[in-house]
């Protein structure tokens, strides 16, 4: 269905493939279930979740955000560049993504060895049961997201391949990973 | 992928004799889950899961209070359980009508037979031995409470694997035999199994066994999956061709 609705730029449709919006809206509802259980126990014990969040490295967080942001921001940028029929651009652009994405992993497990090297873990208490599992099933969408980028990038490489809905439902995946992150920022991080 | 199938090629549609087999393995489907929800539902109270916080001696009294209808609901399982070898190779069947390879197919078979002894046998016996004896020292009967729903809500990795190898046979296959959709709707089901994991650490809130993350969210999302899968394997059964060609 998107394959042919790619056919005709001008007309409104929508980018990527419909299928993928399904995984993209349900899985912002589940996570939007997480956030909810999540505020439920943080309205019950709010001293103690503020006094543990003081733990947390706000620098690793805002750095983490920026890492994210740069690379929705260039895999947006690939969407683009495909939609002109500059295919190495668009390349180089997911690639650039996609490190962005690696680095993102790399400091937040730096950030969790840190907290487990001063004894913070899993069981220590409400705020890090779920600082610990939210970030880890975060991450294991960025890893899913690294999947997803680097069949995109085997999809610009290819000249027989290049479509445009495919590497428009890569984005749109990023871009849901992006946006989740950028809510655990907020409620985990930030929020007083 | 030398083995793959030959796109379906379009002919008169399939006489409706000939696929009175297929359709036998289709209402297994609807029978098995409703005597799956019977049983773990109403009579053997695993679902929804009692607390992981009670204490030796409230576990003894919930094995005297419910150890009949354990015994009755595990003894329906121990018969209709073979449906699951049913429904198996019925999936692993249109699974092999994809143009994938059929490893993915074997793989499913793999994972759920593996999957159903920590996700429902171990449960059932545990049950079974406690009310069998509800009497022993409370320790071993506590032991044994825990055995079975550590087992039955943490068992994630087989099930994991299941969900990725459908999800990703659904993607890959050419012949349409199920909608690109469901595959990410299988692949919900891999992040709700992964939070089960926490179940092995906490004794209440939302990552306990029978909390609102690892197990209630979890659930919702299998039943969205498993509805919807009886009804597009029945699509599946209904459009298959006559002659068409499937692996071996």
């Amino acid at each position: 269905m998107a394959a042919e609705t790619a056919m005709s730029p001008s007309a409104r449709r929508l980018p990527g493939d419909v299928n993928m919006w399904v995984f993209v809206l349900g899985d912002m509802v589940f996570f939007g279930a997480y956030f909810v259980i999540f505020m439920y126990y943080r309205t019950r014990q709010q001293d103690m979740f503020l006094l543990s969040q003081r733990h947390l490295s706000l620098a690793s967080g805002v750095v983490n955000t920026l890492f994210l942001l740069a690379s929705s921001w260039f895999v947006a940028r690939a969407v683009q560049a495909v939609r002109d029929d500059m295919h190495e651009r668009a390349l180089r652009l997911v690639a650039a993504g996609g490190g962005f994405g690696v680095a993102f992993v790399a400091l937040k497990i730096h950030e969790w060895y840190a907290l487990a090297h001063h004894g913070f873990k899993l069981s220590t208490n409400d705020f890090f049961m779920f600082y610990f599992a939210l970030t880890a099933i975060h991450v294991f969408h960025v890893l899913l997201g690294m999947f997803v980028l680097g069949f995109v990038g085997r999809e610009l490489r290819r000249a027989d391949l290049r479509r445009a809905w495919v590497v428009e439902a890569g984005a749109t995946y990023w871009h849901m990973v992006d946006l989740i992150w950028v809510v655990l920022f907020a409620i985990l991080y930030v929020m007083r | 992928m030398s083995v793959a199938a030959p796109p379906i090629a379009a002919s008169e549609d399939m006489p409706e004799a000939d696929k009175r087999d297929l359709w036998f393995c289709w209402w297994v489907l609807p029978f098995f889950y409703s005597f799956f929800g019977l049983i773990f539902v109403l009579l053997t109270h695993v679902m929804p899961p009692p607390s992981p916080h009670k204490t030796d001696e409230q576990i003894t009294a919930f094995f005297h209070a419910h150890g009949t209808t354990i015994q009755i609901g595990f003894a329906i399982l121990m018969v209709v359980i073979g449906g699951s070898g049913i429904l198996n190779g019925f999936v692993a069947y249109e699974m092999k009508r994809m143009s994938v390879t059929p490893v993915f197919a074997y793989t499913y078979i793999a994972t759920l037979a593996v999957g159903a002894i920590p996700g429902c046998l171990m449960c059932a016996f545990s049950f079974l031995v406690a009310s069998f004896r509800p009497d022993r020292d409370p320790h071993i009967v506590a032991m044994l409470y825990d055995v079975a729903l550590l087992t039955f809500v943490g068992s994630l990795g087989c099930f994991a694997a299941q969900y990725l190898t459908l999800g990703i046979a659904i993607l890959l296959d050419k012949n349409e035999i199920f909608p690109k959709w469901f595959a990410y709707v299988s692949f919900w089901n891999v992040i709700t199994e992964l939070l089960a994991a926490p179940v092995f650490v906490f004794k209440k809130g939302p990552f306990s066994w029978n909390g609102a993350i690892s197990f209630w969210e979890g659930t919702v999302i299998f039943v969205i999956y498993l509805n919807c899968f009886i009804l597009l394997l029945r699509k599946a059964v209904q459009d298959q061709r006559a002659g068409e060609v499937v692996q071996d």
